[in-house]
């Protein structure tokens, strides 16, 4: 077995302030929406902390952001678009069925590569799309009225709080296939542990 | 003929005691235009015993729109210790009249303002009369007035809100579209005032315009639209009248905003009366948002108000965002099944993974 620095410390600090804000705002968020069923914070409060915690998740983006592209590891969310194709389809015949023959896992982790295709693809949608797009409308939902010309620009406060209802559910669903997913590695808890360390085993 | 020279007699002292009574009433009624003819100058002022010169000038203009005038109340109905002018004296009526009396008319506000935070400052010895707010003699109509325009003619002369809200979140947002007196006079009802807001020519439309374009009147309106004719325009009928003008090339939304009834008790404000339980208002049940009004803002400055079924602030025709009480409940369903999908995905490869646990021992024994 073989170990190998994939999760540098800046990723790994971002990952798991992103993940505990995650947490935080998905809470806050369900309290805030359906405040007439649940009352395990005061609304007052939940919208406070969700506007904080909403500030650290841009803050963080921002560190990502700078240390993917000062570094030029963002190459590693740019799928390659020769294989992409069939390594996508590879990595999906192994999770819908080579996993439960024990086959390997078709993509190898390394530092360099450290993205099977269909991360990739997800990813590349999650940080460049799906996140800023819950940041931006999350800032406008925040001061509706100093951002009210950006919100008419959008078509109107409705259709910003759609865009940011609809991803708060994509991203409440995505915490929750992530977190299965990154049990599917040598051992249930490899890949947790490999966040917290920044290395991963290799069989 | 004796009786018939009785007759006529009591009939020509009749009508000389009928003229007399015309002739002084005539002569004691002071109209408006005899006061206009000095309170009409803006010169007009007087030397106040501090020095300052105050005005004495009436804008004819507005005050023939005031809601006083509507109403045919004369400048001495109010005034009401001039009872006579003598147009041979500088001023033909007494220099100091005594304060205007509203609660002779306005006996509920009287005593709904009696338990106010204003009136209760006359202990500190500040006096707020009736138009330190409502102005002397431009009282308008306030039922057409806009959030803004009811603020910053009330409250905002007085008060800055930005002192004592900071606690409040987007608290610009709930300035522009709740008025003070929904949180600060709790005890009076409130009501959501929907008005169409052309998307074409940027501007609100007028109802006479709108009641043109739907080829109907005040009167046919209800008719028209509510066609289950329970007295409430629910969701669907509420579409088919936003189709009916998009049919028309009107296009636009429905802009809300959270006022209150023009009610006396609207007069009873009170210090710590509001509180800070947000999801008192942020609630799909909440009571604030019980009462839905369609408005229509008339050229002749009355209002025409149809009852709306409150779902209709939850949907997208109605630009009016208030946290968890108009969300969209189609959103919602589309997120929960986009979780439930989610855990299915998991819970099968889940039980995928632990049912092959023995066909992956034995590959690896083989292997």
């Amino acid at each position: 077995m073989s170990k190998e620095y994939v999760h540098p410390a800046p990723v790994r600090v971002w990952h798991w302030i992103n993940a505990a804000a995650f947490v935080f705002l998905v809470i806050t968020g369900v309290q805030i929406r359906f405040a007439e069923m649940i009352n395990f914070l005061s609304l007052e409060d939940a919208v406070r902390l969700h506007n904080w915690v909403g500030f650290l998740v841009i803050a963080d983006y921002l560190l990502w952001y700078a240390y993917y592209f000062s570094t030029g590891k963002i190459r590693l969310y740019y799928p390659n678009l020769r294989t992409f194709a069939a390594d996508a389809l590879k990595q999906a015949k192994y999770y819908g069925c080579g996993i439960f023959k024990g086959e390997p896992n078709p993509h190898h982790m390394t530092a360099d590569n450290k993205f099977n295709a269909m991360q990739q693809k997800a990813y590349v949608g999650l940080m460049f799309i799906f996140l800023p797009a819950q940041m931006i409308s999350g800032v406008f939902l925040w001061q509706v009225k100093g951002f009210e010309n950006y919100i008419n620009m959008l078509g109107g406060i409705r259709i910003v709080d759609t865009i940011h209802v609809l991803l708060f559910y994509f991203f409440a669903t995505f915490m929750f296939v992530h977190t299965y997913l990154a049990t599917l590695g040598h051992t249930p808890l490899a890949h947790f542990k490999a966040m917290f360390t920044g290395y991963e085993e290799h069989h | 003929m004796e009786g018939t020279k009785r007759i006529r007699f009591v009939a020509k002292a009749l009508s000389i005691v009928f003229l007399v009574c015309i002739w002084t009433s005539a002569a004691l009624a002071i109209d408006n235009e005899t006061c206009m003819e000095c309170h009409g100058d803006d010169s007009l002022r007087r030397t106040e015993s501090t020095g300052m010169k105050a005005s004495l000038y009436v804008d004819g203009e507005k005050f023939k729109y005031s809601v006083h005038n509507i109403n045919g109340i004369a400048c001495t109905d109010c005034h009401a210790d001039i009872t006579e002018l003598n147009m041979d004296n500088e001023v033909p009526h007494a220099v100091n009249l005594a304060q205007v009396a509203c609660q002779n008319c306005h006996e509920e506000v009287a005593e709904a303002y009696a338990n106010s935070v204003h009136k209760k400052a006359s202990h500190k010895g500040v006096t707020i009369p009736c138009y330190a707010c409502h102005d002397y003699h431009d009282t308008a109509r306030l039922a057409q007035a806009t959030v803004s325009e009811r603020q910053n003619s009330f409250c905002l002369k007085c008060h800055n809100p930005n002192k004592f809200h900071d606690w409040l979140p987007a608290k610009e947002n709930h300035f522009a579209l709740v008025e003070c007196t929904v949180c600060h006079a709790p005890d009076v009802p409130r009501h959501v005032n929907l008005r169409f807001y052309d998307l074409i020519d940027n501007q609100f439309l007028k109802g006479d315009v709108i009641l043109r374009h739907l080829n109907t009147s005040q009167e046919e309106f209800t008719a028209l639209i509510d066609r289950d004719g329970d007295g409430t325009i629910n969701v669907d009928e509420f579409e088919d009248m936003v189709l009916m003008l998009r049919q028309r090339d009107i296009r636009g939304v429905f802009h809300g905003e959270l006022v209150v009834d023009m009610e006396p008790v609207v007069h009873q404000v009170n210090r710590g009366a509001a509180n800070r339980d947000c999801s008192q208002c942020h609630s799909a049940t909440s009571a604030f948002f019980k009462d839905v009004r369609l408005t229509f803002d008339m050229n002749d400055g009355s209002v025409a108000s149809y009852n709306v079924d409150r779902q209709t602030l939850q949907t997208y025709f109605v630009e009016f965002n208030a946290l968890g009480t108009t969300r969209v409940r189609l959103l919602d369903k589309i997120g929960i099944a986009l979780i439930a999908g989610g855990v299915a995905v998991v819970f099968i490869h889940l039980t995928a993974r632990l049912l092959t646990i023995p066909l992956r021992k034995r590959n690896k024994e083989n292997a």
